[in-house]
């Protein structure tokens, strides 16, 4: 973010010159910096730079202690974020640029901006969740750097289209891929593959990964920890055998850290399913999963409820998948939740993470689901490997969660369904009418209208925060701990 | 020593009978340390000569211990602990300092005297658990408690002791038929002596005196993992009226009550309890239904009847026990100082990994 602080906050410090130096809108004074820095002479030049390393100095001085700067009005923040990133290619177009240094560049490209994309600029900035928009997802594989291994382009773009999804199975996957880029990996002349793997080698690929998507906590916890076996590999030992130990330790980190753990957890959570009850759960967890045909297996007669929702739709093949093993199983969509807790007995969760203050990160609806199991006074149980455990806090879902782009938020059904509606769309908006009125009804245009609209926005993040008094227990391969306790264990699980 | 668990344990030595003993013998005790001092006698006396053997005995003589009796939640905070002492001692025999050419004698003798060091420090931790919980008692205060407990009324002595402390006791008296009664008799009749004004009532007196009521102090038979208390019938809705009225409630327990058991609910203990008992006509006995026991509903009774073992008779209602959930909780004082709930967990963490 501290980059973004002084890209938005460079060009007002320029009109100290000509203008006043409150300038509440940086739109405007793109434009008085622009016309100022064509009449200045080379003296007022000198003058003006100095007056421009006070302003930034102070700027330094303030910048951490007035967020209300950079978080005020998010539309004028996401806009200027947005012109950073398209300021290098722009300036490198300008035939003369006028100063060079980072602080200036972007002042003349911003001049044009306002005209160019005045309808888009406005969008997915809105409500309080701005700042998620500000890194585009990757869909595809161009622009990526031509460091990135091809095993880990296409697990990005099965990141990307959700088909390597959850947070454990991503986690494995980028392990395993890491073996391979491990590997076919050959250390230059002159570099020792502990100081040089990690920040020359892994470094491009983990950023095309979070290019696709971002990280998930278990995710980061594994490189942090990947990292740190790698720099602790002593330099006078061969490539080859420092290469073979490292896939080792890989594979001995999955097999404790998911295999392992996820044995432990599901034979102590199988234990807490009675005879007779009514388990729900929400969405889909892989934990979860096993934990019902363990518990299922072992011939305990027991009833599931899967509650799902959009976007993922993840519980549909969790129901499947139990009704195929033999479970009695109810799906209802998060609308019906209300009646499935009235019945259930139990309830079990998957996660994406713990926090340190206790509370669950999981798939959006979780924090609802829980509530209102809390309210039925239900046990609420969550099952969840420490490695997901993270020293992080988190007190909303606002400041750190992942949107999921439109064409998830809308099916292709629902999609069509709107499509009646572009007669009105078509009257609202005058200037391109007759284009409109040419193309044939097709589906993906339904999101093209919402990205036009300038007064509608669409959201769609992946996560939520439940907050800790509704959760009664975590069960992790270090055995059942009330949330409470998830610092205790992530510190176990971290220092040995 | 290769005899499966079932079968008769060592002859010669009754475990039980030793424990009952020591629990006779000396009326202080609670039963965790008496199950490890049985249990260390039992050592002494056996002729174990590897760690494995020490383990296995260990193990049959717990087994046999815990079936033997109807509650052994208490019990086996102690055996688990002494369980889980040995093993990393006997796996770490360096780090005892025994020298160069130790052998297995002298890991068990070290063992066998670090048994008795640990008894004798269980017995002091009650005065030194009242010496902290003294400070609780504010001057002028009116303190409840449902009594029973040996530790609540060490402290409950140590503060009338104390000559500047000036405090009024309301005491819920245990039922008559209770185990714990002469014990309660006996605390209201010394509290009585130090010339502290004591009230006693009834169990469904408690949310009617609670007006008049500063503080809670019950003690308990064991404290869980999530921080909650396992305790004399009774102590849940006592919880549960404090909360509603705001008042702290405050546990006392040494910390070998700690155990590693996580119920969810009331109905989730590893015990057979008699207290929802559904009949008809013939005899209508008089019973006593607690708001809690109320909802629980009928399906779960059936499936406690189902898993529970057969050869131990059952608790009846009066001296049952029931969970008291964390969040109603205030502190647990213990004698290594004074924990909110959710710092137990972390503790039970510290013992075992």
């Amino acid at each position: 973010m501290s980059d973004d602080i002084v890209a938005e906050v460079a060009p007002a410090t320029e009109p100290t010159v000509t203008t006043s130096p409150t300038q509440d809108s940086p739109a405007t004074a793109n434009g008085d910096t622009a016309d100022a820095s064509k009449k200045i002479s080379p003296a007022e030049l000198k003058k003006q730079k100095q007056a421009e390393k006070q302003a930034k100095r102070a700027q330094a001085k303030s910048s951490t202690s007035t967020p209300s700067q950079q978080q005020g009005p998010f539309k004028d923040g996401s806009k200027q974020q947005k012109d950073s990133k398209q300021t290098p290619k722009d300036d490198k177009s300008r035939p003369l640029p006028l100063r060079r240094r980072p602080s200036q560049t972007n002042a003349p490209a911003m001049k044009e901006q306002p005209e160019k994309k005045p309808k888009k600029e406005p969008k997915q900035a809105g409500l309080f969740f701005g700042h998620l928009y500000s890194q585009p997802k990757q869909q595809s594989l161009v622009g990526a750097s031509k460091d990135v291994h091809p095993a880990v382009l296409a697990l990005g773009l099965q990141y990307s289209s959700y088909a390597i999804c959850g947070s454990t199975a991503r986690m494995v996957a980028m392990l395993l891929v890491f073996k391979t880029v491990i590997e076919a990996y050959q250390t230059p002349p002159g570099n020792s593959l502990a100081r040089h793997l990690t920040s020359h080698h892994l470094g491009p690929q983990i950023e095309f990964l979070k290019s696709c998507r971002p990280l998930s906590i278990s995710m980061g916890n594994a490189i942090r920890w990947l990292k740190d076996i790698i720099i602790k590999i002593d330099p006078s030992t061969p490539e080859n055998e420092a290469k073979r130990d490292l896939v080792e330790e890989i594979d001995i980190f999955i097999r404790e850290r998911v295999t392992a753990a996820d044995r432990l957890i599901r034979d102590l959570a199988a234990t807490k399913i009675q005879p007779g009850d009514v388990v729900l759960t929400y969405a889909a967890s892989s934990i979860v999963e096993e934990t019902f045909l363990h518990a299922h297996k072992s011939g305990i007669p027991f009833t599931v409820i899967v509650v799902d929702s959009k976007p993922l739709f993840e519980g549909k093949q969790l129901a499947r998948k139990l009704a195929n093993d033999g479970l009695t199983v109810r799906y209802y969509l998060i609308t019906g939740a209300s009646h499935a807790v009235k019945d259930a007995t139990k309830v079990f969760f998957g996660a994406h993470a713990m926090m340190s203050n206790g509370r669950l990160y999981s798939r959006v609806g979780t924090a609802l689901v829980s509530m209102l199991a809390n309210a039925h006074s239900l046990p609420v149980i969550v099952l969840c490997q420490s490695v997901k455990f993270t020293e992080k806090v988190a007190l909303d879902s606002i400041v750190g969660n992942e949107v999921a782009p439109a064409e998830e938020l809308l099916s292709e059904a629902e999609r069509r369904d709107l499509l009646p509606l572009k007669s009105r769309l078509a009257t609202a908006k005058n200037d391109d009418k007759s284009t409109l009125e040419d193309i044939p009804a097709d589906t993906t245009d339904v999101l093209k209208w919402i990205e036009d609209a300038k007064n509608l926005h669409y959201l769609q993040v992946l996560y939520d925060v439940t907050p800790a008094e509704y959760i009664n227990m975590v069960i992790t391969e270090y055995g059942s701990l009330p949330p409470s306790s998830v610092p205790v264990v992530h510190r176990l699980s971290t220092n040995i | 020593m290769s005899a499966d668990p079932e079968a008769k344990p060592i002859p010669g030595f009754d475990i039980v009978a030793t424990y009952r003993r020591i629990l006779n013998d000396d009326a202080e005790l609670t039963m965790p340390v008496a199950a490890i001092e049985a249990l260390v006698e039992a050592i002494a006396q056996s002729s174990v000569s590897t760690v494995a053997e020490t383990l296995d005995l260990l193990e049959r003589h717990t087994a046999a211990l815990k079936a033997s009796i109807a509650n052994p939640i208490s019990l086996s905070a102690g055996t688990d602990l002494f369980q889980r002492y040995l093993i990393t001692t006997l796996n770490r025999p360096a780090s005892l300092n025994l020298g160069p050419d130790d052998d297995f004698r002298a890991i068990r003798n070290h063992l066998l005297s670090n048994g008795k060091l640990f008894v004798d420090r269980a017995k002091q931790s009650r005065e030194k658990i009242a010496s902290f919980g003294k400070h609780f008692i504010r001057d002028g205060a009116t303190v409840l408690t449902n009594g029973g407990s040996r530790v609540v009324g060490a402290l409950l002595r140590r503060a009338a002791e104390s000559s500047t402390l000036r405090f009024k006791v309301v005491y819920v008296l245990p039922s008559s038929k209770s185990c714990d009664s002469k014990e309660g008799h006996q605390t209201v009749a010394d509290l009585r002596d130090h010339n502290i004004p004591v009230a006693t009532i009834p169990d469904s007196a408690v949310a009617y005196s609670l007006g008049k009521v500063d503080m809670i102090i019950v003690g308990a038979e064991g404290v869980v993992e999530n921080g909650g208390i396992i305790s004399r019938m009774g102590t849940y809705q006592l919880g549960v009226l404090a909360k509603s009225k705001g008042k702290p409630l405050y546990v006392v327990a040494e910390s070998h009550k700690f155990v590693r058991l996580y119920p969810l609910s009331q109905f989730d203990l590893p015990i057979e309890q008699k207290v929802l008992d559904f009949k008809v006509a013939e005899e209508p006995k008089e019973e006593h239904h607690s708001k809690n026991e109320q909802q629980r509903n009928v399906f779960d009774e059936a499936i406690a009847d189902m898993t529970a073992k057969t050869h131990v008779t059952p608790l009846d209602a009066y001296d049952a026990v029931d969970f008291t959930p964390p969040d109603l909780i205030s502190g647990i004082i213990t004698e290594s100082g004074v924990l909110t709930p959710s710092a137990v967990s972390e503790e039970l963490i510290k013992i075992w990994f």
